[in-house]
């Protein structure tokens, strides 16, 4: 992928991934799940 | 080998996207979120008069802690033993804990431990008080064991107590603000 195509989709994917965590409270808890698992199984 | 640096930049931006995100986010909010510290809580009847019998809290799995310097919230587990409650911090040695578990930090540290307790949708004015004397513990480490660590085996109470002992875990009362 060249540099602008990949830029491009960092850009969308950062926006959309904001938007769904701001506005889809299913979305923002199944992250949080994830990040919190993530957390207590490398937090010793 | 690109296409493989692009897919972690690009997962290490949404990581960091998530982070700042969730944490604006709640920042202000009336409560924290599942992991990510809230703001003051305000809702919520605010308890007046004598303590409740807080075995009531061998039913609720979480509750709401707020703490005053700086103001912020977290969801935190509850344990009552001798007619007393206590929340408890871990991973406090780890690098992560100190970053995850800052409010301890910054509760041991400060001159005032106010509190703020908010369970099934009651606020409780109470003080953070640090727990370490072993027949205090050896209770809410056999409680902690019974509610969130699948029973009360002597292996589970001993782990508890050893995490504590070793100050991999912090416990504190949530003691009244009179006392």
């Amino acid at each position: 992928m060249s540099t602008s195509s990949y830029l491009k989709v960092c850009g969308g994917s950062a926006a959309v991934w904001a938007l769904g965590l701001l506005f889809v409270p299913p979305f923002s808890q199944a992250v949080e799940t994830l990040l919190l698992v993530f957390l207590s199984t490398n937090a010793q | 080998m690109k296409l493989f640096l692009q897919i972690v930049g690009l997962g290490a931006l949404l990581l960091c996207v998530t982070l700042v995100t969730l944490s604006i986010k709640h920042r202000g909010a009336d409560g924290p979120s599942l992991l990510f510290p809230g703001g003051k809580l305000v809702s919520g009847e605010l308890h007046a008069g004598a303590d409740p019998d807080w075995s009531f809290t061998d039913q609720v799995g979480t509750i709401e802690l707020e703490t005053s310097d700086p103001v912020s919230s977290r969801r935190i587990f509850v344990m009552e033993s001798d007619g007393k409650i206590y929340v408890g911090s871990a991973y406090m040695r780890s690098m992560l804990g100190r970053l995850w578990k800052d409010w301890a930090f910054d509760v041991e540290e400060a001159s005032a431990h106010n509190a703020v307790a908010r369970i099934e949708g009651v606020r409780y004015e109470r003080r953070l008080v640090r727990v370490t004397d072993p027949k205090v513990v050896v209770g809410v480490a056999r409680k902690s064991a019974m509610k969130y660590a699948g029973g009360e085996t002597p292996e589970a109470v001993a782990q508890v107590m050893k995490q504590v002992a070793d100050g991999d875990s912090w416990l504190f009362e949530l003691a009244p603000r009179s006392k």
